[in-house]
């Protein structure tokens, strides 16, 4: 019976691994420097690692916006996430599993009456700015770090490929690791509350209940990767903006440092043991970092690299998912617990008693103001860089 | 691992021997014209044959690594362009041995009064093509550096056109002794020394922007 009830978690986890795989490996495999084959052998091993090793972290406080107490609830709820996730990998679009299921728990802490926990959703939805911002410097800087190499050891360019090609599949790895880190909360967080099992002693080592979830969490992820990212990657390909093998290391680096650094409790104790506040471990939506690494990258070769259409379907994207999966969040779990009679969940903290109940309008307010302020921001940076570069090729061809 | 390590370590070896042999190649020539043009028959033999070697040489490797690049997926991205630019550097090496067998089957006739200047015409003629083969290494090492080692390049062209006007014109208006059967002739040979560097030029624009694109 767990089974089935998780089936829709696993689902949800089949959705991840075809649409975020493309995010780590889409770019080495669209500039056929790696093998698709390759690629998700290696992606497929490092996210069940990730997600069983480092996958509690983000787990937790994606529990804390709303800890699904019925395992009926728990699969309405991944399933209303892995549904809209589906729908937007297959109308092409990179969607984000992140805003999905925090759309879909918003839905459910609505349906049930729950207050939803406003530092957690704050947490998590800083990150949706956060994270690609992090993701763009950290882009940024590394592609610079690479070119000022690259230029200091005068390596052939055939050796300097190879190195590539090698850095691409451990960063690949790397990526895949922290993907399974931080993104197992959304695939199997929700069953976490719902689903008490006990500890699996495997002689060697033992797995908590919570690791045995992530680990078919990782093994859903995998299969998603190996039966249905080729056909993302081929989608998102170099859309956005056409990366050399380089860049596109930088990209699933600096993806991976981020996802990495919202994940790692280990990370979060150190930062936290220097007297500074802790790293809070969100799950992090690897889609929006990965456009804000490429968008790093772009505005160092130039913005008018940039596929700006490609970049306004991909934003499009990120506001509909949560909406979507919010409102069909809302309408399955009215059906399953009234047409099928199934427990959902019950109302054990609801937004009046506790007064801690988050004020959404506020949130969404808010969002909409950082939003447009760098939107405008980015803008004003993109006419004054186009000026700039017109007016130093006029500069060098016409003087 | 260690076998891919080998084949990129074969392949950059036989990138810089194709370099070596086009670099050769245009020496010859250059020493090929002089003799001729001096009256040293053998030498001119002699290098006419080399530069036989060193063409059908420089086809092979050429052909050898644009199948590694293919076979071992080697530069997916940049694979074309680099193609492309053996090829041309490698027509550069065709029309200088095409060139030193018109000598050889056309025999034209050089006034003892243009010696120096048909010498002239082909050293710099082939000082531009010369000067493509340092742009190319840099880009395979260093391609912040190709733009201004191509300066030179676009310099030796400039003179070669130059050159070749002024024989022209030589031939065309000092030269009332010659039929117009033997001034048709010299231009025509004009012509084809002049290629050399006109080839070279075209290598210098597509490395340019290839140098431009791996900086990116």
């Amino acid at each position: 019976m767990i089974i089935l009830f998780i089936s829709s978690g696993l689902f949800l986890g089949w959705t991840l691994g075809a649409n975020d795989a493309a995010n780590i490996f889409g770019s080495a495999v669209g500039t056929r420097m790696i093998s698709f084959t390759k690629a998700a052998v290696i992606a497929s091993i490092f996210v069940v690692l990730g997600a069983v090793m480092q996958g509690s972290g983000a787990s937790e406080t994606l529990g804390r916006l709303g800890s699904v107490n019925a395992i009926g609830g728990a699969f309405t709820v991944a399933l209303a996430a892995g549904i809209t996730v589906y729908m937007m990998t297959k109308a092409g679009l990179p969607v984000s599993t992140t805003q999905a299921i925090v759309g879909a728990i918003i839905g459910w802490n609505i349906f049930t009456d729950n207050a939803v926990d406003s530092k957690s959703l704050t947490q998590i939805v800083s990150t949706w700015i956060t994270g690609p911002i992090i993701g763009a410097l950290f882009a940024y800087l590394l592609y610079h770090m690479i070119k000022v190499i690259r230029r200091r050891i005068k390596v052939h360019l055939l050796f300097y490929e190879s190195y590539i090609r090698t850095g691409l599949l451990i960063t690949g790895a790397f990526g895949a690791f922290s993907l399974g880190a931080n993104n197992i909360a959304n695939v199997m967080g929700v069953f976490v509350p719902s689903i008490p099992l006990g500890e699996a002693d495997f002689g060697i080592f033992t797995l908590t209940g919570a690791q045995q979830l992530f680990f078919l969490g990782g093994i859903a992820i995998a299969a998603g990767i190996v039966t249905y990212s080729k056909k993302v990657i081929q989608t998102l390909g170099n859309n956005l903006l056409e990366l050399n093998p380089e860049a596109a290391l930088v990209v699933v680096l600096a993806q991976a440092l981020v996802l990495f650094i919202f994940s790692s409790s280990a990370l979060s104790h150190i930062v936290a043991a220097t007297g500074l506040p802790p790293i809070p471990l969100v799950p992090v939506s690897s889609s929006q970092v990965i456009v804000g690494a490429i968008l790093g990258v772009g505005v160092y070769k130039g913005v008018r690299n940039i596929n700006m259409k490609v970049l306004g379907s991909i934003a499009s994207g990120w506001v509909t998912t949560p909406v979507a999966a919010g409102l069909l969040s809302f309408f399955l779990l009215f059906f399953v617990k009234n047409l099928f009679g199934i427990e959902v969940g019950h109302s054990v903290n609801p937004p009046d008693a506790t007064g801690d109940g988050l004020n959404l309008a506020m949130v969404v307010r808010y969002s909409i103001i950082l939003l447009l302020v760098i939107t405008a921001s980015y803008l004003v940076y993109m006419v004054l860089s186009e000026r700039k570069k017109t007016n130093r090729i006029k500069k060098n061809y016409y003087e | 691992m260690s076998l891919f390590t080998r084949t990129t370590n074969e392949l950059a070896a036989r990138v810089d021997e194709f370099f070596d042999t086009i670099e050769i190649g245009v020496l010859i020539f250059k020493e090929g014209v002089k003799a001729y043009v001096n009256g040293d028959q053998d030498a001119f033999q002699n290098h006419l044959r080399k530069i036989d070697e060193h063409e059908s040489k420089a086809d092979k490797l050429q052909r050898g690594i644009e199948n590694d690049m293919i076979i071992h997926s080697i530069l997916p991205q940049q694979r074309s362009d680099i193609v492309k630019l053996l090829w041309q550097l490698d027509e550069i090496m065709d029309t200088a041995k095409s060139s030193l067998n018109e000598f050889y089957i056309e025999m034209p006739r050089i006034p003892a009064s243009l010696v120096h200047d048909f010498a002239s015409l082909a050293e710099v003629s082939g000082n531009a093509a010369e000067e493509l083969i340092p742009a190319a290494r840099a880009f395979f090492r260093e391609p912040h550096l190709v733009r201004e080692k191509l300066l030179k390049v676009y310099f030796f062209e400039k003179e070669t056109d130059k050159s070749s006007f002024n024989l022209k014109r030589k031939v065309f208006h000092d030269m009332s002794e010659l039929t117009l059967a033997e001034k048709a002739h010299l231009r025509y040979i004009t012509h084809h020394i002049e290629s050399i560097s006109d080839r070279a030029q075209d290598a210098a624009d597509m490395l340019a922007s290839m140098a431009i694109r791996q900086m990116l």
